[in-house]
This record gives C-alpha cells, sequence and structure tokens, in this order.
C-alpha cells in the first residue's frame, strides 16, 4: 500500500521585490514563492540571498570577527567592496551606527558621505539602516535618502517614524525595511499604514526583528513562520519577504566571551552562533539574511538552497 | 446668485488663455516651434499638463496643444461645472505662461524665488507626507491690512504650514519682517501669475509622492483634494483672472477664502476677514490638525507623572472630592457653537491663593467633529483622569461629579493656573482622539453659583448617557469588536468585545472598541459583525466565528460568547479575574488577580490558575474575564448566569459592592452574595459543599455542570 502524502497548496503568493544595483552589479531579487521554505513542492524562483553588513561607528569586535573584519575597521568602502568580491555577499546593509550620539557621534552629513562613498566602492545592492537614535535618525534618513546616488532600501520604518521614512524613500526613488519589535500584529499594521501613504509594496521588505540564538530567536522563530503562513494564505499586507538581520547573535554572551575556555575556541564559537541563528531563520522563511562573519555568507548562501 | 461669479471666472480663463497664446506665438516667432521648453530642474516637464493631461509638453509647439486643449475646456454659460473646468484650462494656459517666462531662469527680481525646483520639493515633501508640513497655505493678492495679513502668515509659519505668497502680499510680507525663504517653509513666488508655481508644486507633490502617473487625471485631483491639504487665502479685490485661478484651485478640491464678499460655495469657496479667522477657517476646511511638539504649560507633562501622589501637606488648592461640589463633563457640540483653542476660566484662578484653599469646579470639554459621535463622549471624558494626572503636581481621583483634584505647592509656584489645566486638556485630547476630534473647547468654573447650576445640566447628561447605556445590549447592536492589541504575547488570542460583555483586561469596553477603531482603523479594534445567530444563550454568532476563526489563524474554531463550558472565549493573560468550574459544588469561583493567597476550593491561587489559563487557548471549564463581565446580563449564560458563582474573593465581593447585589436581585435571588463563599468560609472543595448546602445556594439544584 502506498500512502501519498498531503501537500498543502496556498492561495497567496509573496510579493517579487527587486534590491536594485549599480551600473555593472546583479540585483538581488526574492520573494515570487507560493510554497513554505526548503520544500520541494510549490514555485520557489529565488532562492533566499546572504548579505554583510558593514558598520560605520566604532565598536569592541568579538573575537571571531576582529580577524576577519577588524583591519577594516575605519574604513567602510573597503570593506564594501571586501564583501562583495572577497567573500560573496550579495548585498550590504550598511548600518550607520556612527551617528548615534553615543557611538561616535558623526554629523548627519558624515553619514550621507559615507553612503555616497560605499555605493561608489560598489555596484552591489544596499538596504542603509539608521543610527538607532530617534532624533538623529529623523534628520539622516532625509539627508541618506538625497545623498544616494542611486536607490536603495532604508531600515526601518516602524510606528513613529514611517511618514518620514516612507517620505524621504519616496522623494528619492528608495525602498524601505519595515519593522515591527517581533509582533505579528505591528507587522501588518505598518505595512497597512505605508500602504495607506500610497508606498509601492514591491518595494517594502519586513524586518520582524531577530533575536540571536538563546536571545529570543524562538520568538522570531514563530513570527517569520506566521507572517509567512498568513502571507502565503492570502494576506497580502503580510506576502512580502523577510529580512533577517543575525546581529543579535553577537550580542549573546556566548558568542563573544573568550574568557570561557571551557566553552571551546571563542572565534569559532562566535561564528558558529550566528550561523545557528541563520540556519533557523532560514527554515522559518527568511529571504535575506544579514550576517557579519565573512564565513557565513558561504555556510548560508549554501543552506539557502531554494 | 453664483453666476456672477462663474461667468467671471469663465471670463478670466479666456483672457489668460489669449494672452497665453499671444505669448507663445511671439515666442514661436523668435525662437521656432520647435524649440525646447521647460522649467528649470525638474522631471516633470509642464508639471500641471503633465499630471493632468497626456500631452507631453517638451517644445513651444507641445505648449501650443496644451492651449489647444484648454481651450475646449472654456464653454459658455455660467454654471459650476464650466467654472470649475475654465478653472483647470487657466492652470494649464498659465503653466504655458508659466514656463514661457522661465525662459532664462527666475524672471523676478529677489527674494521672488518663480518656479520651485524638484529638489525643494523633494525635502519639503518629505515633511509634507510626514506631517511635520500639516499643511499648506497659498496668500495671494493685495492685502488691506498688510500687519493684519503679516500675523496671519507668521501663525501660520509657527504651526509649521508651507507658505506661497503671489502677488503685492509678497512685497507687503517683506515690509512687514516677516521672513521668507526655504528656511521658514515660506516661499515669496512673485506677482500674481507666479502663483500657478504653487500649483504645479502641488501636482508634483502628487507626482512624486503619490504615485500618480503621467495623464491619470482623476487620481491627480482626487490626490490634491485628499491629501495635499491646501488652501488660498486670496486677499483684496479679486479680478477675473483672480477668480479663474481661483476656479482652478477649487476644481483641485482645495479651498478658497476671501476678505472680499464672495458668493460662498460651502467647504471651497468662504468669505472670512484675513486674519486668525481665516486661518482657522482654512485649516477646517481642510482637515489641518496642529501637533504640539511641547505644550505651553509651566509645569512638566507626560507619562512619567501619571502615578504622582500629591500628599495634604504639599497640597495648594484642591477641588472637589466631597470637599466641594466638582464635576466633569466632555459634551458634543455641533462645530459653528465650538472655537477650537478656546480656554476658558470664570472665577478665581489659582494665582495668589493660599496654601489649603478649596473651591468648587466645574470642567467643561465641549467637543467637534465630523467623525464625532454622542457615544464617545464618555471615552473622552474618562481619559481627563489621565491627561490631569500627567502634569507634574497635578493629581486627580474618580470621576464625573466625584471627581477629586489636587494641585501641588511647587505648581502654583512654578505658575500653574487652571487655564494651563485647560491647555493640557486641550491638547491632549486632540492629540489622543486626532482622528475624531476636530474642534476642542475647554470652559472652567469656580465660583460656586455657577457649578451648581452646571452641575444639574451634567446629572442630566449623566443619567442621559447612563440610560443610553443600558439600551446598549447585545441583542441590540448588530457589530461587536475585536481586540487582538494582545496577540504579541498570545499569538492566537482574539477578544470579542460585545457592550454586554467587557474585554477580559477590564480596560476595554464596547465604546472603547467602537472610539479605537474611529481613531485608529488598522488597529486592534475592528468592528466585527453578529452575522447569524446560531444561538442565542451560549452566545455563538456565525460572523463571529468566521472572524475569530480568521484572526486565530484557524487555531479558534468557533467561540461561544457566554459560555465557559463549550467552546469558550480565549484569555492572552490580561484578565482581570479567573473564572473556574468546582465540579463538586456545580459552580464556578472567581479569583481576582490581586488575590495573593494560595488557598481557594480549586486547589490553586490565581497566579497558579493564570498559568492554565493563559495563551489564548480555549480550556473549557476555565476563563479569564473583566471583573465587570459578572454583573452582565449575559453573564454564563449557557450556565445558568450568576447563580452559578458559589465562590469568590472578599475582596471582589467588596469592589462589585452594591451593584452584585442589585445582580442578584434582579435574578429573584436577593441574598445571593451572602450565599455565595469566600477564602474566610472555605478554601477546599468540602468546606465549600458544606457551606453550600448550609446556606441553600442556588447551584446545587442547577443542571449538572459536567
Amino acid at each position: 500500500m502506498t500512502v501519498s502524502p498531503s501537500i498543502p497548496t496556498f492561495p497567496g503568493r509573496i510579493l517579487e521585490v527587486t534590491l536594485p544595483a549599480g551600473p555593472g552589479g546583479s540585483p538581488v531579487v526574492v520573494g515570487g514563492q507560493n510554497a513554505l521554505p526548503l520544500l520541494p513542492e510549490g514555485d520557489h524562483p529565488h532562492a533566499p540571498a546572504v548579505g554583510m553588513e558593514i558598520r560605520t561607528g566604532p565598536e569592541e569586535l568579538p573575537p571571531a570577527l576582529a580577524e576577519v573584519i577588524g583591519p577594516f575597521s575605519g574604513n567602510p568602502a573597503a570593506l564594501a567592496q571586501k564583501c562583495v568580491s572577497g567573500w560573496g555577499a550579495r548585498f550590504l546593509f550598511l548600518s550607520l551606527s556612527g551617528c548615534n550620539p553615543d557611538a561616535g557621534g558623526q554629523g548627519v552629513q558624515d553619514g550621507a558621505a559615507i553612503v555616497r562613498e560605499v555605493l561608489a566602492a560598489t555596484a552591489t545592492p544596499v538596504i542603509v539602516g539608521g543610527c538607532g537614535d530617534e532624533d538623529v535618525d529623523g534628520r539622516l534618513f532625509p539627508a541618506v535618502a538625497e545623498a544616494a546616488t542611486r536607490p536603495v532600501f532604508l531600515s526601518y520604518a516602524e510606528e513613529k517614524n514611517y511618514r518620514l521614512v516612507a517620505g524621504a524613500a519616496l522623494a528619492y526613488g528608495h525602498g524601505v525595511v519595515s519593522w515591527s519589535p517581533i509582533d505579528i500584529n505591528i507587522a501588518k499594521q505598518i505595512n497597512l499604514l505605508l500602504a495607506d501613504l500610497g508606498f509601492p509594496g514591491e518595494r517594502v521588505l519586513i524586518d520582524p526583528l531577530t533575536g540571536g540564538l538563546g536571545y529570543g530567536l524562538e520568538y522570531t522563530y514563530s513570527i517569520v513562520e506566521r507572517v509567512r503562513l498568513a502571507g502565503l494564505s492570502g494576506d497580502a499586507m503580510l506576502a512580502r519577504p523577510i529580512l533577517c538581520h543575525l546581529g543579535d547573535a553577537w550580542k549573546a554572551r556566548e558568542a563573544s566571551d573568550a574568557s570561557e575556555p571551557g566553552w571551546g575556541d571563542s572565534a569559532l564559537r562566535g561564528r558558529r552562533w550566528e550561523e545557528a541563528t541563520g540556519l533557523a531563520c532560514l527554515a522559518a522563511g527568511a529571504d535575506l539574511l544579514v550576517c557579519r562573519h565573512p564565513e557565513n555568507v558561504k555556510r548560508l548562501s549554501e543552506a539557502a538552497w531554494r | 446668485m453664483h453666476e456672477p461669479l462663474f461667468s467671471a471666472c469663465i471670463r478670466g480663463a479666456g483672457a489668460v488663455l489669449s494672452l497665453a497664446r499671444t505669448t507663445l506665438d511671439g515666442v514661436q516667432a523668435r525662437r521656432g516651434k520647435d524649440a525646447p521648453l521647460a522649467y528649470p530642474e525638474t522631471a516633470y516637464e509642464l508639471p500641471v499638463a503633465f499630471g493632468l493631461t497626456e500631452l507631453r509638453v517638451t517644445t513651444l509647439s507641445g505648449a501650443g496643444a496644451v492651449l489647444d486643449l484648454a481651450r475646449t475646456l472654456i464653454r459658455e454659460g455660467a454654471t459650476a461645472e464650466n467654472a470649475m473646468d475654465a478653472g483647470a484650462a487657466t492652470l494649464l494656459a498659465a503653466d504655458v505662461l508659466g514656463a514661457l517666462s522661465h525662459e532664462n531662469g527666475n524672471p523676478y527680481p529677489p527674494p521672488s524665488v518663480g518656479f520651485v525646483p524638484d529638489s525643494v520639493l523633494r525635502k519639503l515633501g518629505i515633511f509634507m507626507v510626514d506631517g511635520s508640513v500639516p499643511g499648506v497655505a497659498v496668500v495671494i493678492g493685495n492685502a488691506a491690512d498688510p500687519a493684519a495679513a503679516a500675523a496671519m502668515v507668521r501663525h501660520f509659519q509657527e504651526i509649521g504650514l508651507l507658505v506661497f505668497l503671489a502677488g503685492e502680499v509678497t512685497g507687503q510680507m517683506g515690509a512687514q519682517g516677516v521672513k521668507l525663504g526655504e528656511d521658514f517653509k515660506t516661499f515669496p513666488l512673485g506677482p500674481l501669475p507666479a502663483v500657478i508655481h504653487a500649483v504645479n508644486f502641488a501636482v508634483r507633490a502628487g507626482l512624486t509622492f503619490g504615485g500618480i502617473g503621467r495623464g491619470q487625471a482623476q487620481a491627480m485631483l482626487s490626490y490634491l483634494g485628499n491629501r495635499v491639504k491646501a488652501f488660498v487665502c486670496a486677499l483684496g479685490p479679486l479680478d477675473d483672472v483672480a477668480l479663474a485661478i481661483a476656479a482652478g484651485a477649487m476644481k483641485a478640491g482645495l479651498t478658497v477664502l476671501a476678505d472680499e464678499a464672495v458668493p460662498e460655495i460651502p467647504g471651497l469657496l468662504l468669505s472670512r476677514p484675513a486674519g486668525e479667522e481665516m486661518a482657522l477657517a482654512g485649516m477646517e476646511a481642510r482637515g489641518i490638525k496642529v501637533k504640539w511638539v511641547k505644550l505651553p504649560v509651566p509645569i512638566a507633562f507626560g507619562p512619567a507623572f501619571e502615578g504622582e501622589r500629591i500628599r495634604k501637606s504639599d497640597t495648594h488648592v484642591e477641588f472637589g472630592g466631597g470637599r466641594s461640589a466638582a464635576f466633569e463633563l466632555v459634551r458634543m457640540s455641533p462645530p459653528e457653537e465650538v472655537r477650537d483653542r478656546e480656554i476658558t476660566v470664570s472665577g478665581t484662578d489659582l494665582r495668589g491663593l493660599p496654601k489649603g484653599t478649596i473651591l468648587p469646579l466645574a470642567i467643561v470639554v465641549r467637543v467637534a467633529g465630523s467623525r464625532m459621535q454622542k457615544d464617545f463622549e464618555s471615552v473622552l471624558e474618562r481619559r481627563i483622569h489621565r491627561i490631569v494626572n500627567y502634569g507634574e503636581g497635578t493629581m486627580h481621583v474618580a470621576q464625573r461629579d466625584t471627581t477629586w483634584i489636587r494641585i501641588s505647592t511647587e505648581a502654583v509656584e512654578k505658575g500653574f493656573t487652571l487655564s494651563d489645566l485647560g491647555m493640557m486638556l486641550y491638547a491632549k485630547l486632540h492629540a489622543d482622539f486626532e482622528n475624531i476630534v476636530d474642534k476642542v473647547a475647554v470652559t472652567i468654573l469656580t465660583r460656586e453659583k455657577d457649578v451648581a447650576a452646571g452641575l444639574s445640566e451634567a446629572r442630566a447628561a449623566y443619567a442621559e448617557r447612563d440610560a443610553r447605556a443600558r439600551t446598549l445590549t447585545d441583542d441590540a447592536v448588530s457589530e461587536f469588536y475585536s481586540c487582538t492589541l494582545c496577540q504579541s504575547f498570545a499569538p492566537n488570542h482574539v477578544c470579542i468585545v460585545s457592550p454586554e460583555r467587557l474585554g477580559l483586561c477590564g480596560a476595554i469596553n464596547w465604546l472603547d472598541g467602537k472610539a479605537g477603531f474611529e481613531i485608529t482603523p488598522t488597529g486592534p479594534n475592528q468592528p466585527v459583525e453578529k452575522g447569524a445567530v446560531l444561538d442565542p444563550v451560549k452566545g455563538a454568532f456565525g460572523g463571529i466565528n468566521d472572524f475569530v476563526r480568521q484572526h486565530s489563524r484557524n487555531t479558534v474554531r468557533e467561540m461561544n460568547l457566554y459560555s465557559i463550558m463549550d467552546a469558550p472565549m480565549t484569555s492572552c493573560g490580561c484578565f482581570e479575574c479567573i473564572l473556574a468550574i468546582i465540579p463538586e459544588a456545580n459552580g464556578v469561583m472567581a479569583v481576582n488577580r490581586e488575590f495573593a493567597g494560595q488557598e481557594t476550593p480549586c486547589g490553586m491561587g490565581f497566579s497558579t490558575l493564570a498559568g492554565s489559563v493563559g495563551g489564548g487557548v480555549q480550556t473549557p471549564g476555565f476563563m479569564g474575564v473583566g471583573k465587570h463581565y459578572l454583573l452582565s446580563r449575559k453573564f454564563l449564560g449557557a450556565e445558568g448566569g450568576l447563580a452559578r458563582v458559589v465562590w469568590m474573593t472578599k475582596e471582589m465581593k467588596e469592589q462589585l459592592g452594591p451593584a452584585l447585589r442589585e445582580r442578584a436581585a434582579e435574578i429573584g435571588i436577593p441574598d445571593l452574595v451572602d450565599k455565595i463563599a469566600d477564602e474566610t468560609v472555605a478554601v477546599t472543595p468540602e468546606q465549600l459543599v458544606s457551606h453550600m448546602e448550609t446556606v441553600g445556594h442556588p447551584a446545587l439544584s442547577l443542571p449538572p455542570l459536567l
């Protein structure tokens, strides 16, 4: 007797979103699927894409990162080139962390200048992240939107600032990353609000906030899964590609603490911590992963087989 | 009576069109018909033609085609439609004239800027989308009283409006010392015809920020009418040309305010004296609301001070709380009877009062709004409690005619007055109920006789409201409201809030849900059609089941609103109290969140029970509810109602107080409350059953629960 497994089919399809590249670069296209991740059934026109983060502010790098990206500290354009041509990042997430008054305190115009430098240094798609300070970001996003010499994505638009970020993106033809704090309803609401403003859906990514392994990953996993199921079930506002930023994985003590020899080599540990977080996000349904360790670009890209 | 006006618009349109034609012919003769024509620094050719027609204009002959099209829009016959179309023709022709005049850049002497380039539009547009530029004021003409006009423009600048000036008023404002330029978001465009640059700015805003493509005229007009909150202040006498331009503005849905006598067209053409009245009328007509970044009051204000208690020794002045007559009342009024931001204090104010003064107090807030409903009065009125507590040095307790307000000595020393209290209420009610409130006026009275007179009016209003609340029943309404606020931590939980079953957190009743939906239409409170009544006793409704199924993502397939045993409502974790069955007693117990004891007849205290009730799971026999649900006529209808309650904490009995006894009397068991056991009587099922047998609790004779 043969048993035929029941294969669920979904009425919805995830909207296809293109992260545009500069001249000579390859754009990243994600979305377009009508099935759950990694499974054989359904259409998966685009495999998830793995990109790398570039931070502009001063920071103490965990041992695993210090040895590989440490040498590029203070030179975001050089790091950008290395990420793309050396390590295979398909897109860049440029965090203007240096504009935060508590971490470098670069001026808004300095941040905009860095965006221009990075865009000049590489043709790969770029997502530009704010510094996390509400006041500064309120000035930073319009400045970045104006300074960017080609279309980028602005990260992120949330309930408080979405009008400003969307306005800046509309003015200069950029996309936005809609952000919600691990909450499917807010994720939906912020997308609804963006749609109400007339923001084109094919220029929106969802960032559901990614907790690192051991520090909230399970919540993220569940939310990513539910956002994707809702999208596939026909909820247009959630039928959008999902971006998981793995930066939080490095905030775990286990990923960076070298003072615990019993936990094994801290460099390997850190890399694995990020990798495990990324693998879980892929399994949950992420379309875009942002990592920091070059080795993980390769490992996660291999895992993202469809 | 509008006919002369419409005729003038049509004559004006003809004049502008002829001028455009003559000018174009002249330039064509000089430069040839294929000579290029464009505004400097824009991607939108001639923006008005780009936005409203299919025509591509890159050359002088292209501009000729625009004028040909405009000509077809000018028809004889003094009707509103013809006048508005003539207005559209005027805008098309004026944009051609504007572009022709920019052959060598800005044709006007400084400070006039002429055409505003795309780069400025992008920068400012961000703040229009953002809402920090709440609207656009276009001031044109020749002010009879330049000082009053200057005060009006300064008022626009203060509230952050984008201002365009055209006509003599440009020079007048400069002479009055009004600050002009991009930094002040105030653009002197040039002489009157330059007003077209305000129009092509608005059209480009729609093209850039509204996602509108070339020639989508209807979408563009709708964007201009609904999204660009712009109005025109026309100062001085209006000639035919000015009226034709005004008709164009009206065609796009903008409101035109004139300080001369004009026959009014509601919402579109109004006659108001220049100054505050014109400003307020324009903003009201276009729904422009001012957001306060910082409240202009001498004390700190914010949620940080909400929990602050003001002790007797720190109290400077006190109102109500049984020590004097005091009340607060929110009334909905027709818009014409409410002057926004009017704060009136009548009687003794705080300044100079000796410490320990006790005064009577009346706070009457009048609100108006196109989406305001009488039912929301109580929702807004309850917010007074929080708003007053937000002040550092102001404390509010209770509500209605039991209100009790204390003002600290420190606040009075900082110069706090009752007008400041009014300002707090004014600004915060506006901010919190932005979508439903357009105008707020506050009256504060402290004279004994005024308060006494107001009190009887207020009591009548409370009585009327209570009577209305009694008629609001689950059977009488067709919609309930959802609350999915808690899905962040209980992903599949959906609260259904009906008139007779408030949210399990106790914080949201049906009216709150209704107001919540009006305030945030995309938010957690959504109207839910009851649909088919499947079982009136259990509270099973087709529409509710569909909604809950969809929003619990297929986890909760059906839900009965009035049952604890059969498909009960799920609980998030915020419940005020928990109901749990005691099988031995054939009834349910109720334990409130504050109850710290571990001993109850079901063997678990509140916190242990909470662990098994919450999380959005249906657990027949266990349910989290709001305390006041116990008083509802729909309370556990499927299981026999209040008579099922066999045990309740002492604290809850006290909190529900006389209302619980009234409800017991209503169901014909006036001594029920005394028959319900509490922790002093029974903490085990055996003790409970023996108590029930002693007092003859009605649950013993109800049908078995299991």
